[in-house]
């Protein structure tokens, strides 16, 4: 690698963000040793759709992954080794990510493996790791099943089993909405939330009147918001990525819905703020982080990530970011031994983090808990932390 | 809001007219294409994603007014169909009838990733300067786009219908759709006629990519299969080539997805789509709006495929090759050439199915991978929820996959040349969204965890050399009877039917049987198959298996000639290895794949072994 590039780029990054050098400290762990890595550097797979229909999500991820190594390698690195990723693009197909998985495996130089996307794509090849002993770390596999693949396999993806009853607290005690309608992607990860969040809504006392499952390739939702509307809700739940929750906003008026609608972390992408245009004011959605946070893990992440590409984050990528600082810490743990790796994870404490603040494993679950959550609104436009307004109620 | 006396049926029909709206701008230039080149063009819909593109380049970086825009889109889009039709397509016009339908695929694979390239697979938000007043009807509204999308459907309809009528090109066009032949020898410049109809469908299809992403303010690189699908379906409706047909089919199909919403639920949308279009397909094969006394769609079987000389190697060099594969991996132990290989021989089973269906008995299927899909739940179902020992499971998956393969195709045996691939692919939609829906039985979208390994006398076959063992032995089982089977008296039956369907009853076949025989074969073969990729996966849910899936079969039997038992395992092993060998080239590599798919159809239309 050429060295000089490396250094000039980061030169560069520290003048364009004022407060990042703080960030650096910070993610390295320890002392901040001034010296950028250098030696021998240490690697860490990827498996992930970088071609294919859900190629978006990988290219978010490239950039959460470049920033979190920019500043860790800057930060010299893993005990002053530089950390280095290969992405193999799988398309979000088992038949790929199992042949990526037999790679990753037999390379010595890959200390831990980082996805694969969809849940067939990644759990496919779960056997393929656990076998060998190399740990898949699955950062978006919310699959309740994903982790019982054995221990070697990880994830830090948010538990929707924590995650659906904070949106049916927003919804139902904060808003005080009464009759629920929920929209949700019918996948694996949207079916389970729109079961956890019904029971979670039921609990709280609101009533759920209508669940509609979509295909994730949707663009027309008229007739079933008419569906939704003849069941007479007073407020509306989407359970869906940026893209299809903005398309689905966008058809709400066009059918007669004026009802309040509130939506699951995963929509927040400025990305959905540019397809929802108008459509999406007033949206309400209950977000993993916010870049207006003061926290410093979410400061660390967003000037860092606005001053490198010139636009906002997004989920996905805050999700890929969390997942390098998981994969330093444990490498910085449990060294270069593939089994030690995985003997690292419930060792760890606190690892800083976008989502979680702060993330610690359960060795129980392997997963980890603590979601952060902000409660935000769509104004003019914006994401803004929500004000404790009820909207007028409708109809 | 208006309280509305018919009730929501109101919004329903109005919902399914928009939508069909939508789908009848695409309808309109994949039927006009169809009508004179009787091609199925399934670059149609990255012609669609193109405008969307170059639309989106005008509005926001050009800020160009609407009216120039249009213009930009239409003639960009036509000069891009006109390059397809010169470059593509024209080249291939002495090819098998299959050739330029592959080709398209490719283009389509190449435009695709293109613009993935230059325009990252992110979405983009495609303003629309329309005003932005609503009409009131029943409890909702329709916008200007809602009236412009309609006037442009309608008016493109009138507009071909004038030019085909009334102009001089329009008669050559339309006599060429009659009888290329005839047309050529009355001084018709055939070829002249075949690019305006490209540019002119595909202009069109450019400006609904505008229009579309403008009416969702979403356009991303992807946009253009489900699309071209959409539009495929309507037409097929309306009835293939009949252009005023189409529109009728798109509002047709907008329709019965409404009311399928509000009957059933959103989730059985397309259900009721595809259920409706194997209906339609069956009881009106020529579309619902075709005159009466049309003369039956050309015999497209017995053209479809051309003759060629199969490369055959001799038998010993079949047995050496057997032996050689059957002991790379006592020297090659890398686990991930192997596991690369083994997936090829898994795949490779798919092809085989594939090939004896379209190849030897001419009935090109798009839909298959749903018997993998039958063949991987009803095993790993049987495995985990009747503790059937998994050894068992796969054959009886096979059984499973045979049956209800040709149970679901059987209502199609009727239906010739292209109207049998779109059933076929309806058949395929059909069980990944059944699989989707029948929770109690498939688990739903959630799917089936912790699907056992194949295992011999308690010992799980899944190191290394075992996921290349397994689909290996499997595969040489399989190809040896098939090969046995065509060179029997069956073979010679099956090719029969191929080559003239109405020759081979008058001699006493009966071509319902024999469909069925091959059928049920096929469904055994893709069947294991997908009982093996299963077991080897651990997890499965509808999402596994999907309609590229099925395309991808389908190129790699071309690729390796149609009807050729050795072609199908090397057009496999090489459209599984090529992507692999690409992978350096990261996010390039699909896009070398695509055009080294259209070089190779370029240079060797028959397939690389040849057609048996």
């Amino acid at each position: 690698m050429p060295q000089p590039a490396l250094s000039r780029r980061s030169v560069l990054f520290h003048t364009l963000a004022g407060g990042l050098a703080l960030a650096c400290m910070m993610m390295s762990g320890g002392p901040a040793s001034a010296a950028e890595a250098a030696g021998e550097p240490l690697w860490f797979g990827v498996s992930g759709p970088l071609t294919g229909p859900s190629a978006q999500y990988g290219a978010q991820w490239k950039k959460g992954f470049d920033l979190a190594l920019d500043q860790i390698n800057a930060a010299g690195g893993v005990k002053g080794r530089p950390l280095r990723y290969v992405f193999e693009d799988s398309q979000n197909d088992p038949r790929q990510s199992i042949a990526i998985a037999q790679k990753f495996v037999a390379d010595p130089k890959i200390l831990i493996e980082l996805g694969d996307f969809s849940s067939p794509a990644s759990m496919a090849a779960s056997p393929i790791y656990q076998r060998a002993g190399l740990v898949q770390f699955g950062f978006t596999n919310s699959h309740p099943d994903f982790t019982k693949g054995g221990d070697f396999i990880w994830s830090n993806s948010i538990s929707q089993a924590e995650e659906q009853p904070n949106v049916a607290d927003f919804a139902v005690t904060s808003l005080k909405l009464k009759r629920l309608a929920v929209l949700h992607l019918n996948t694996d990860w949207g079916r389970t939330s729109k079961d956890i969040f019904v029971k979670a809504a039921k609990e709280r006392g609101a009533e759920v009147v209508a669940t509609e499952g979509y295909l994730p390739d949707e663009k027309d939702f008229r007739s079933t918001l008419v569906r939704v509307r003849e069941a007479n809700p007073d407020g509306i739940v989407l359970i869906s990525y940026y893209a299809d929750g903005a398309a689905i906003a966008r058809q709400l008026k066009p059918v007669g819905l004026n009802q309040p609608v509130v939506a699951v972390g995963s929509v927040y992408s400025p990305k959905f703020l540019e397809l929802g245009g108008e459509a999406v004011n007033g949206v309400h959605t209950r977000a993993n982080f916010f870049p207006a946070e003061p926290r410093p893990e979410v400061q660390g992440f967003v000037a860092a990530y606005r001053a490198k590409y010139q636009e906002e984050p997004d989920a996905f990528s805050a999700y890929a970011y969390d997942a390098v600082l998981v994969a330093q810490r444990v490498i910085e743990e449990g060294g270069t031994d593939r089994t030690a790796i995985r003997d690292a994870f419930p060792r760890v404490k606190d690892i800083p983090s976008v989502i979680f603040g702060k993330a610690t494993f359960d060795p129980q679950t392997r997963r980890v808990s603590g979601v952060r959550n902000v409660k935000l609104v769509v104004k003019d436009g914006a994401f803004a932390l929500w004000d404790g307004s009820i909207p007028a109620a409708t109809n | 809001m208006l309280p509305t006396t018919f009730g929501p049926w109101l919004d329903y029909t109005i919902n399914g007219l928009v939508i069909g709206n939508i789908y009848a701008l695409l309808a309109v230039g994949l039927a006009l294409i169809f009508g004179v080149s009787h091609l199925i063009n399934f670059a149609h819909g990255s012609v669609y994603m193109v405008g969307a593109y170059i639309g989106w380049l005008c509005v926001t970086k050009l800020a160009l007014p609407l009216p120039v825009t249009f213009v930009t889109v239409a003639a960009g889009c036509g000069l891009l169909g006109a390059v397809i039709e010169r470059v593509g397509l024209r080249p291939l016009r002495n090819a098998p009838r299959i050739a330029p339908l592959l080709a398209t695929i490719g283009l389509s694979v190449v435009l695709d990733q293109s613009a993935q390239l230059l325009f990252s697979p992110d979405p983009r938000a495609l303003p629309t300067q329309l005003p932005t007043w609503r009409i009131a009807i029943g409890g909702g509204s329709i916008g200007a786009l809602d009236l412009l999308i309609a006037g442009v459907g309608i008016g493109s309809a009138g507009l071909l219908y004038g030019f085909l009528r009334f102009t001089k090109l329009g008669w050559a066009v339309r006599a060429t759709a009659l009888d290329r032949d005839a047309a050529q020898q009355c001084g018709v410049d055939v070829d002249k006629v075949n690019r305006t109809v490209f540019a002119i469908a595909s202009a069109l299809g450019g400006v609904s990519g505008l229009l579309v992403g403008m009416y969702y303010n979403t356009i991303d690189p992807n946009m253009g299969f489900q699309a071209g699908l959409k539009g495929i379906v309507a037409q097929l409706i309306g009835g293939v080539g009949n252009v005023p047909g189409a529109i009728a089919g798109s509002l047709l199909l907008g329709l019965i997805e409404s009311y399928g919403i509000a009957l059933f639920g959103t989730s059985y949308r397309n259900l009721f789509a595809f259920v409706a279009l194997i209906l339609i397909l069956v009881l009106r094969p020529n579309g619902l709006f075709a005159r009466a006394r049309r003369l039956p769609p050309e015999p497209l079987t017995g053209t479809f495929i051309a003759p060629s000389r199969p490369l055959v190697l001799p038998k010993w060099a079949v047995w050496t090759l057997a032996a050689l594969a059957l002991a790379l991996p006592l020297v090659v132990q890398q686990p991930y050439l192997l596991q690369t290989l083994g997936n090829a021989w898994l795949y490779a089973l798919l092809a085989l199915s594939l090939t004896l269906v379209a190849g030897t008995v001419g009935q090109v299927s798009l839909g298959h991978a749903g018997l993998l899909a039958i063949g991987a739940y009803a095993s790993s179902l049987l495995a985990l929820d009747a503790g059937v020992p998994v050894l068992l499971a796969v054959p009886l998956a096979g059984l499973v996959a045979a049956a209800l393969g040709t149970a679901l195709v059987y209502p199609a045996f009727r239906l010739r040349g292209h109207y049998v691939s779109i059933a076929t692919l309806a058949v395929g939609e059909i069980v990944t969204l059944v699989i989707l829906n029948w929770e109690s039985l498939t688990r739903g979208p959630i799917g089936v965890t912790g699907i056992p390994p194949l295992s011999v006398a308690g010992k799980p076959l899944v190191s290394g050399q075992w996921v290349y063992w397994v689909p290996l032995i499997v595969l040489l089982a399989f190809a040896a009877l098939q090969s046995r089977l065509l060179n029997s008296h069956l073979g010679r039956t099956l090719r029969a039917i191929r080559e003239d369907d109405v020759a081979a009853r008058s001699y006493g076949v009966d071509l319902n049987r024999y469909k069925g025989l091959a059928f049920a074969v096929a469904g055994f073969i893709a069947g294991v198959g997908g009982a093996l990729m299963a077991h080897f996966y651990s997890y499965i849910n509808h999402e596994t298996f999907p309609a590229p899936v099925s395309m991808l079969a389908l190129t790699m039997v071309i690729l390796g000639g149609l009807g050729n038992v050795a072609g199908a395992v090397l057009g496999a092993a090489v459209l599984v290895g090529l992507p692999e060998l690409f992978r350096a080239a990261a996010e390039y590599r699909m896009l070398i794949y695509g055009v080294v798919l259209l070089l190779l159809i370029r240079f060797r239309p028959q397939g690389l072994l040849g057609t048996v």
